[in-house]
């Protein structure tokens, strides 16, 4: 089982350097997943029973979010490339891909004699219907922030996609990665809204069999797959139980073979238990602490540093994860993405904090609201915690928690002093420009740096590895010397298997799985 | 009894429903997020939410919301699950049929169990066995369900008991046995007030029953205590019995609420918390219509069974 | 009143009251932890000399949040009961003093709601006005009037042709003399029993809105809020559980245990 991470290698722009530059690793079982050594055949057969704990409320991929319904579509969908665990864009339904010198024009070549589940052959038309829908702001695509380069999409030939971007951008193989950016059919996005939700019609090695989103959602191999030999397992069963002692009790009595996702606080005893492996993967997800910088207090930068300094980390990892994540020092990039620097550490100092308060004109400390919504239950632990830990240093914290749909229409990009929680992105361009560049999609702290910007938009168009580097050097210290957020800690992405279950694994951005790969072992 | 009477009833249960379903509106209408929010999430952006609601007809008056919505049920078309993108009727059809399995288990065992528990408790009153029954019945009484239900499960499922599964379910078409093993704990749960209740109640009942005048003029004319019971005390104590069952449906209706959450039960109650997350209006309404409903007409149904059990009562 | 003293169930209930009154009105001045503060090095620990019922997920002490959450626990049943008690009262006493169209409209309207089961008026309530402790009890107290209501009501009913009152009518005293000199006070027994017998509903139904996630609010040290964050931490110290648990249920216990006895008290025509 993989329990390490390799680095993301900094080869990316290697592919579009110069030239054009073919990748074809159009290799029978290129599975990004098998990262493993394989001394054991697989088996073909069984049944694989997944058990999790939220609501698989659509199978839209265009804007789905939740926790199980990634792993849903990951098996009824692909994508143009899809995420291996080696972080690389690998070829999924694109076979290969190549673009201009200067990485403003991509062309994506298609495999042939791929067929949705329904049938109907897989075309450059389904491409370019998918990609003008993911643009279409009326449909509320998910991957729309990370292909705002894209200016058109057209079909060449069949089998041949033609990406024009507004800007050299060499990630673009990584941008069509994107959980949500899997290729439906143009006959399906022509249809109506209720199929893309509950009838999905796709290309990946699983389809579906039966849907009851209160109970159980099954999917049956595909046996035209266009990758031969996988899948192995003969279905997949989604369970739902949204009571969480309920569901691990299912998974530790043997009922289920999955535990999609686990609860930090059950993680020991979930490893302990005879029978069960639980995996924790490294990610960069996190809890930040959102301070706006166009309202007082949080309009000057000392008092952003105060609050930072009057945080201890490594308890909150200790006691919130339960020692299942790194403490992060306010950089929005961990240690996983290319092009990161080190970050120094912030120590736990009340009284310098205090002392930071009384300079910035706050001599009597601050009282102050902290809203938090309720899902997930981890930002109103982090808000209690960081309102114990900050009293000293004079911060009279109020925590107010309230449900998901009150804070996102009242509070989410709105008020001044707020927790958000947010996956990791595939790269550092995917993070900046999802939060902090003025323009970014879901962009609430008003910074506003322009400095940052600039950065930002000329590294996106800088082919050169050392040149990105040095650019991404000098945002990463913009961030750290201006706070846009707190970030405490780094999130590790737990899950848990049963032994007969060979192949388990989640990719830090928690949204791949490559169930094509598992297969079971029940003897 | 009389048809008219019968008929005021069912009129006056009719005007209800219409009362709830008007206040049910009225109260989601006031919700400070909309679907649109809820499904968009995050991701959402201010025109894309617009265009969402816009799509889902959040944006127009709420009496014309309304109108239609009532004109439609009276079609009987249900309408739409804003968040699930199926039809109501679909959803919360089969949602009722699992939540009728579990609510008539747990009402079925808690009779057979609880009134001969009354029975025994006034019969030999004072005794310890009535001390054993009302201790039982107090406790019983005083624990929420949430903390009943995970004390079973900690103590007698998954691994810890090993015996029962930790929720979960079976329909009893597709096997009755694992129906009965998955159904045994939720049912339990919600049974155990119910069992305080009316084996309080019939003991009450049934106590004074037996103190009564006729009870001893029954005695006094030489009967045999078990004829006297049985032809004489069970029957009437057995109306007040009824009555307290069908206010109890109305604990078990939002027994089940909770009951359902923790017990992985794929019933209204769960569907019910689902849909006020969500603010999935159609769901909300179709679903406190329903319970609203059932509750009247078990109130209807029970006073018709007490007037068929007590002759002294007369519609 | 002196055959309350000889119902075992009357003096339980009594004891169980008092200890709750007075960790009400006392548990914060004598709880020995801020119950907010963490002592991260004793987390899920069981009881200890130090922490007598032991620790949390982030070691705060159990008996001193137990202590500070018997205000919000308590207070939460209590208040809203009473409000219902008042409001549903004075409905009641209304609708069954004037009778005419008025006390069928009002009985209509009662009807309607009653229609609804409790736990799920509250959850409608709720869900509009937000969570919260404030809102969670304001929405109990609108689900019990309607109760509150019906009772006081027949109770004035019943009593309207009473002797007492048809002789003071006879007098010719003025309707609100009647009112408060005579019905009321004769009416007041049931409603108290039944207001007292409430209380416990009301104390479990806000502790499985704070359970539900739609009461009380983290870090309110609310008992229903207590075992539902705790549940997931079950398995590494029962105790985080069962403390607020076994404490709601002993509240709720008390004043059923209580209510019933008073009911006894109160109804000369039951036999013991």
């Amino acid at each position: 089982m993989i329990k390490s991470l390799k680095q993301f290698t900094k080869t990316h722009s290697e592919m579009v350097r110069g030239m054009a530059v073919a990748v074809g690793l159009a290799a029978v079982l290129a599975l990004p997943g098998t990262g493993f050594a394989q001394n054991e055949t697989p088996k073909v057969g069984g049944v694989l029973k997944i058990a999790h704990s939220t609501r698989i409320a659509t199978m839209n991929v265009l804007n789905l979010s939740g926790p199980a319904e990634y792993p849903a579509i990951d098996m009824l969908y692909s994508g143009l490339t899809r995420i291996g665990m080696d972080n690389h864009p690998h070829p999924d339904l694109a076979e290969s891909w190549s673009a201009n010198s200067d990485a403003t024009v991509f062309d994506f070549k298609l495999r042939p004699n791929v067929t949705f589940h329904d049938g109907t052959p897989l075309t450059s038309d389904d491409v370019v219907a998918t990609f003008e829908a993911i643009q279409d702001p009326a449909r509320g695509a998910s991957a729309r922030s990370v292909l705002t380069m894209v200016e058109k999409v057209e079909a060449i030939d069949n089998l041949t996609v033609r990406f024009t971007l507004t800007v050299s951008y060499a990630d673009l193989p990584v941008a069509v990665a994107h959980a949500n950016a899997r290729i439906i059919s143009a006959k399906a996005l022509a249809g109506p809204k209720e199929n893309l939700e509950n009838k999905p019609n796709g290309t990946g090695p699983f389809k579906l069999e039966s849907y009851d989103s209160s109970r159980m959602t099954r999917l049956v191999r595909n046996d035209n797959y266009f990758i031969e030999g996988v899948p192995y397992l003969d279905a997949v069963e989604l369970h739902l139980f949204p009571d969480l002692t309920a569901q691990s009790a299912n998974y530790l009595s043997g009922n289920m073979d999955v535990l999609l996702a686990v609860e930090q606080a059950d993680y020991d005893r979930i490893d302990k238990a005879p029978g069960s492996n639980a995996l924790r993967v490294a990610s960069g997800r996190f809890v930040n602490v959102v301070m706006r910088f166009d309202q007082k207090p949080f309009d000057d930068v000392r008092v952003r540093k105060a609050l930072a300094m009057s945080i201890d980390r490594q308890t909150l990892v200790d006691v919130i994860l339960e020692g299942l994540g790194r403490p992060a020092r306010d950089n929005i990039l961990s240690p996983e993405y290319a092009y990161v620097i080190d970050s120094p550490e912030i120590p736990y100092d009340t009284a310098a904090a205090k002392q930071l308060l009384a300079d910035a004109g706050y001599p009597d400390g601050i009282k102050i609201d902290l809203v938090a919504s309720n899902r997930p239950a981890i930002r109103g632990q982090v808000a209690i915690a960081i309102k114990q830990m900050a009293l000293p240093a004079g911060f009279d914290i109020n925590v107010k928690s309230m449900p998901h749909d009150t804070y996102l229409a009242n509070y989410w990009r709105k008020g001044n002093f707020y927790m958000a929680y947010w996956g990791m992105r595939s790269t550092p361009d995917g993070a900046f420009t999802l939060l902090l560049t003025s323009d970014a999609s879901y962009e609430d702290t008003a910074w506003n740096n322009k400095e940052f910007d600039a950065i930002v938009a000329k590294a996106r168009s800088t082919p050169g590895d050392s040149e990105r580097a040095q650019l991404y050097a000098e945002a990463q210290k913009l961030i750290l010397r201006d706070t846009p957020y707190i970030i405490p800690f780094f999130q590790d992405v737990l899950t848990a298997s049963r032994d007969g279950v060979k192949g388990w694994v989640v990719h830090p951005l928690n949204r791949v799985y490559y169930i094509e790969s598992v297969w079971l072992d029940r003897n | 009894m009389s048809l008219g009477y019968l008929t005021r009833r069912l009129f006056s249960v009719l005007l209800v429903l219409v009362i709830v379903s008007f206040a049910v509106f009225a109260i989601t209408m006031i919700l400070p997020g909309n679907a649109a929010v809820m499904i968009l999430g995050e991701y959402a952006t201010e025109d894309q939410l617009l265009a969402l609601a816009e799509v889902l007809g959040l944006n127009r008056p709420w009496y014309i919301q309304y109108f239609e919505w009532a004109g439609n049920i009276l079609q009987a078309d249900w309408g739409m699950s804003l968040r699930l993108s199926l039809p109501v009727g679909e959803v919360v059809g089969d949602a009722f049929w699992n939540s009728a399995s579990l609510a008539v288990t747990a009402l079925v065992t808690v009779i057979i169990v609880a009134i001969p528990l009354g029975i025994l408790a006034a019969l030999y009153r004072g005794s310890k066995v009535d001390l054993g029954i009302g201790l039982f019945a107090y406790v019983g009484t005083a624990m929420p369900e949430f903390v009943t239900a995970t004390l079973l499960l900690v103590f007698l499922a998954g691994s810890a008991g090993g015996y029962l599964p930790a929720g979960g379910f079976i329909a009893p078409n597709e096997s009755f046995p694992g129906f009965v093993s998955h159904v045994i704990l939720p049912a339990g749960t919600l049974g155990l007030i119910l069992m305080a209740h009316i084996a309080r109640q019939v003991r009450s009942e049934m106590s004074d029953v037996l103190a009564s005048d006729y009870i001893r003029a029954a005695r006094l004319k030489g009967l045999r205590e078990r004829t006297v019971i049985r032809r004489h005390a069970l029957p009437n104590s057995l109306a007040p019995a009824v009555a307290v069952i069908s206010l109890d449906i109305g604990y078990l209706l939002g027994g089940i609420i909770v009951v359902e959450e923790i017990f992985a039960w794929p019933g209204l109650g769960r569907l019910l918390i689902y849909a006020l997350e969500n603010r999935d209006l159609p769901v909300i309404q179709a679903i406190t219509l329903l319970l609203a409903a059932v509750y009247a007409l078990s109130n209807l149904f029970s006073d018709l069974a007490i007037a068929a059990l007590d002759p002294r009562v007369r519609y | 009143m002196s055959d309350f003293a000889r119902h075992p169930a009357g003096v339980a209930g009594a004891i169980l009251l008092t200890i709750i009154a007075l960790a009400v009105l006392f548990g914060p001045l004598v709880a020995p932890y801020d119950p907010q503060a963490f002592h991260t090095t004793v987390r899920l620990q069981g009881p200890s000399a130090d922490h007598w019922l032991g620790t949390d997920q982030f070691g705060r002490d159990l008996l001193s949040r137990l202590l500070f959450g018997a205000r919000s626990t308590i207070a939460f049943g209590v208040g809203a009961t009473m409000i219902s008690v008042i409001a549903g009262s004075l409905i009641g006493v209304t609708a069954g003093v004037v009778g005419g169209w008025i006390d069928s409209v009002i009985m209509r309207g009662l009807d309607g709601m009653l229609a609804v089961p409790d736990l799920l008026f509250v959850l409608l309530i709720v869900t509009m006005l937000g969570a919260g402790t404030g809102e969670a009890m304001l929405a109990v107290s609108i689900a019990f009037t309607p109760g509150m209501a019906r009772i006081s009501r027949s109770s004035v009913l019943s009593i309207r042709t009473r002797e007492y009152v048809l002789a003071a009518v006879a007098r010719g005293e003025s309707q609100r003399y009647i009112i408060l000199s005579e019905v009321i006070p004769n009416a007041i027994g049931p409603i108290i029993v039944e207001g007292t017998i409430r209380v416990s509903f009301a104390i479990m139904i806000g502790a499985t809105l704070g359970f539900l996630g739609m009461g009380a609010q983290p870090p309110s040290t609310e008992w229903g809020l207590m075992v539902s964050e705790a549940r997931q931490f079950m398995y590494r110290s029962p105790w985080v559980v069962a403390v607020p648990g076994l404490a709601i249920a002993v509240a709720a216990m008390g004043f059923n245990l209580f209510g019933d006895a008073l009911r006894d008290a109160f109804d000369p025509r039951r036999s013991r």
